[in-house]
């Protein structure tokens, strides 16, 4: 059985090592974002890095806005990026009101460290929490892929931008891990998995992660697979079986859907308002996804739901 | 050849660069020189144009842009490496190390809690007063010690007030972005009071001397540029009033916050004293003994008595400066200078003129608008200095009284009212983060009009007095 194979072989990932990371940008924006971070991270057990990228003023000018930094730190006056990671920690306490370890983390804006171009906030009562705060300056697609790949993240939790087509090619190509993209995210809102199948090799952690938050979360699972023309392959017939039998043998029940037609615009267009999309990264070479874009980053690109996109 | 996402990656970050060079490489190896200026001057312009790219990009970190400006001038703009070397240190260098320095120097003593207190007796607690009050101090202080140094003193003074000021659900946008502008736009307008309000002054100052265009003393800078400061005190006021028109008429609450934080100051110390007494000595060095010394070695002597009397220490002065900027304003004169001998200058000059005559037959004003436009919009890109820098060699060489000419570069280099990025007191603001691009938009167009009708009153009635 293709389930047995799954489970049989090497897991794809280990759901308790987990890091994921969200990044913030002001409280006004960012709570949604932060809300389904934390709810991420708490429902897999996986450590949470908030991380706020501020813009780095030129540098010809950097050295004077240091100095009044400095000079407000005498007044007691925060720099603006870590009075947003003291808002998203209160937050992160409001959203696990249980959470005892958590509780107990006091915000110090005077405990910061810097290091590696970034500055961390210092959580003294931190055990058991595994909560980084970290603040970066600078283009946020470079912050995040550095943080990422220093602190080796799993899962890059970003909102929905207002620069969404410009972002969604650098963010799908460059962050070296998976990326959720929680545009128009109403945590309110009860959303339907709908999972992205074909023959592609990152098939198998898609289906892995929907399992997951399918059972965590329980929402119902839809899977889809399109074809360019009427015929379905024995690749693409297969992928959708492997998908079917895996999420039967965790009992989940999924319900199974073949189109055909264009892949993007028909995923974008099922996809509707009320689907949570999950799809594997692209596995094109860098180039011809440079050039030419990618199935995940033209869905990024067209599709308003929230997107992740597994690598 | 496989190319990584890696590889993809530091290209997309690196574009600009390879932009830079690849133009240059094309201007150098495949369109010759025009008839009218000479190789040297012409790859002096090709380093030029691809440090402008650089330095308005920022594809990799400033000091790197300096290293750059100084080995291409040695390999493909005919001088030698003694030559770029001597031009590289020069009084307008050590102004702008002095002046860097001084400014972590005296902000560290904590002086500012005092301004503080004096601002606040002088205006009261009524809100236009306080924006008005902002403005003038800001624009005055700005004027003799540089914008950076007052706009880190001030800016706590204001995000105090607006911080006791805030309330839950109560939008302040417009009371905040009031205070906020008028001291960013208060000590731009000031910077050009007299020679050391900012680095690009001395930049100025030090082009005269060297291509023997005359001088102008500190305080025959101030007759002439001064009275320009006093009427766009005023008027900045009214335009950062009207355009952020503040949701509270009166601060009382607020005001007395501040009062009480200010005055937990105490008595002032012996440091403070010693501190604002080796300012002054200093301020009266700039403006009686500059012309024999220069400005910079006058601001390096304050600082030697700052570090002997242990009122800085040289670890924070080291971390308050940033040495890329000095290497880059070094870097930046040295080819400014090449300009003019190679005779770039003359021909970019001659350029402009021959390109805008049919549509500006006198030629008094030409170079006037030339000087003015050239400045005005290049220091909205780049910072006010680095455009006088590359700006002022070719201003110089358009013929006409170069004083004059070189002051209304300068003047309006001071115009970057419209980013961030311009000036260091709007890019100070602006981390606050408080204050959004936008906003710089709303109000920068207005301030430019201004400023251009005041430079041009100044320059067609007060200048003419001094000839």
């Amino acid at each position: 059985m293709v389930a047995t194979i799954m489970t049989n072989k090497k897991v794809l990932f280990d759901p308790k090592s987990l890091k994921f990371l969200t990044a913030v940008s002001s409280a006004e924006y960012s709570k949604p974002t932060l809300k389904m971070g934390a709810l991420i991270a708490s429902v897999f057990d996986a450590s949470h890095g908030v991380v706020y990228v501020g813009e780095r003023a030129s540098e010809f000018h950097g050295s004077s806005v240091n100095l009044t930094r400095q000079n407000l730190d005498n007044w007691n006056i925060i720099h603006p990026g870590l009075e947003v990671l003291e808002w998203a920690l209160q937050e992160l306490k409001t959203l696990s009101p249980d959470n005892e370890e958590l509780a107990k983390i006091q915000f110090n804006p005077d405990h910061v460290y810097e290091e590696d171009g970034r500055v961390r906030v210092i959580l003294p009562d931190d055990k058991g929490c595994r909560i980084e705060l970290v603040l970066r300056e600078g283009e946020l697609v470079d912050q995040l892929r550095k943080e990422i790949q220093l602190e080796g993240y799993d899962l890059a939790i970003i909102g929905g931008s207002q620069n969404k087509r410009h972002l969604a090619h650098s963010i799908l190509q460059y962050l070296p891990s998976s990326i959720f993209v929680l545009q128009k995210f109403n945590p309110r809102k009860k959303y339907k998995l709908l999972l992205l199948v074909d023959d592609s090799t990152a098939t198998g952690k898609t289906i892995e992660w929907g399992a997951l938050i399918a059972e965590k979360l329980g929402w119902p699972v839809r899977t889809l697979t399109v074809s360019k023309t009427k015929r379905f392959g024995a690749g693409y017939q297969g992928a959708a079986d492997k998908a079917k039998a895996y999420f039967d043998s965790r009992g989940i029940e999924v319900e199974q859907f073949f189109l055909t037609g264009d892949p993007v615009r028909t995923f974008v267009e099922f996809a509707g308002d009320n689907h949570f999309v999950i799809m594997g990264a692209s596995t094109l070479n860098p180039v011809k996804q440079f050039l030419f874009g990618s199935k995940p980053i033209k869905t990024l690109e067209q599709t308003d739901v929230p997107i992740l996109i597994v690598r | 050849m496989h190319i990584s996402a890696d590889m993809l990656f530091w290209i997309q970050q690196k574009r600009w660069l390879l932009i830079a060079l690849a133009i240059g490489a094309i201007l150098y190896f495949f369109v010759p020189h025009p008839q009218s200026l000479g190789q040297d001057g012409y790859h002096i312009l090709i380093i030029i144009l691809m440090t402008l790219i650089l330095i308005l990009k920022e594809p990799i970190p400033l000091p790197a842009i300096a290293l750059q400006l100084i080995f291409w001038q040695v390999i493909i703009g005919g001088s030698t490496a003694n030559e770029v070397g001597g031009y590289f240190m020069n009084d307008a260098v050590f102004f702008i190390m002095g002046s860097l320095m001084l400014a972590v120097a005296i902000v560290s003593q904590g002086l500012d809690k005092r301004l503080a207190l004096g601002i606040i007796r002088l205006t009261g607690n009524k809100t236009w007063r306080i924006v008005a009050g902002f403005t003038a101090i800001s624009a005055i202080l700005s004027s003799f010690v540089g914008p950076h140094m007052v706009t880190a003193m001030m800016l706590p003074v204001a995000l105090t007030l607006i911080r006791y000021t805030s309330k839950k659900g109560q939008s302040n946008t417009g009371l905040i972005a009031a205070l906020l502008f008028s001291i960013a736009y208060g000590a731009t307008i000031g910077s050009i009071g007299t020679p050391s309000g900012g680095g690009r002054n001395v930049i100025m100052m030090n082009y005269w001397a060297e291509f023997g265009s005359g001088s102008l003393s500190y305080i025959e800078w101030m007759k002439m540029v001064y009275p320009m400061v006093l009427i766009e005190i005023p008027i900045t006021t009214f335009i950062i009033l009207k355009t952020f028109p503040p949701e509270l008429k009166v601060l009382d609450t607020a005001v007395r916050h501040l009062s009480v934080e200010v005055a937990h100051a105490g008595k002032m110390s012996w440091k403070e004293i010693s501190s604002l007494g080796l300012f002054a000595a200093v301020l009266y060095g700039w403006i009686a003994l500059s012309e024999v010394y220069g400005l910079g070695s006058i601001a390096l002597m304050g600082i030697f008595l700052y570090l002997t009397f242990g009122l800085v220490s040289w670890k924070e002065l080291s971390r308050g400066v940033n040495w890329g900027v000095i290497l880059l304003f070094g870097a930046t004169i040295s080819i400014g200078v090449q300009m003019k001998n190679t005779g770039g200058a003359a021909w970019l000059a001659e350029g402009s003129v021959n390109f805008l005559q049919n549509l500006i037959p006198n030629i008094d004003t030409l170079r006037a608008v030339v000087s003015v436009g050239l400045s005005g919009v290049l220091s909205n890109l780049l910072s006010s200095s680095a455009t006088v820098a590359v700006v002022g060699p070719v201003v110089l060489n358009l013929g006409g009284d170069p004083i004059l000419l070189g002051l209304a570069s300068v003047i309006s280099s001071a115009f970057g009212y419209f980013t961030a990025v311009a000036a260091p007191a709007c890019t100070i603001i602006y981390s606050s983060g408080l204050v959004k691009a936008p906003d710089f938009l709303r109000a920068g167009w207005k301030m430019a009009i201004m400023s251009v009708i005041s430079l041009a009153l100044v320059a067609l009635v007060w200048w003419p007095l001094f000839q």
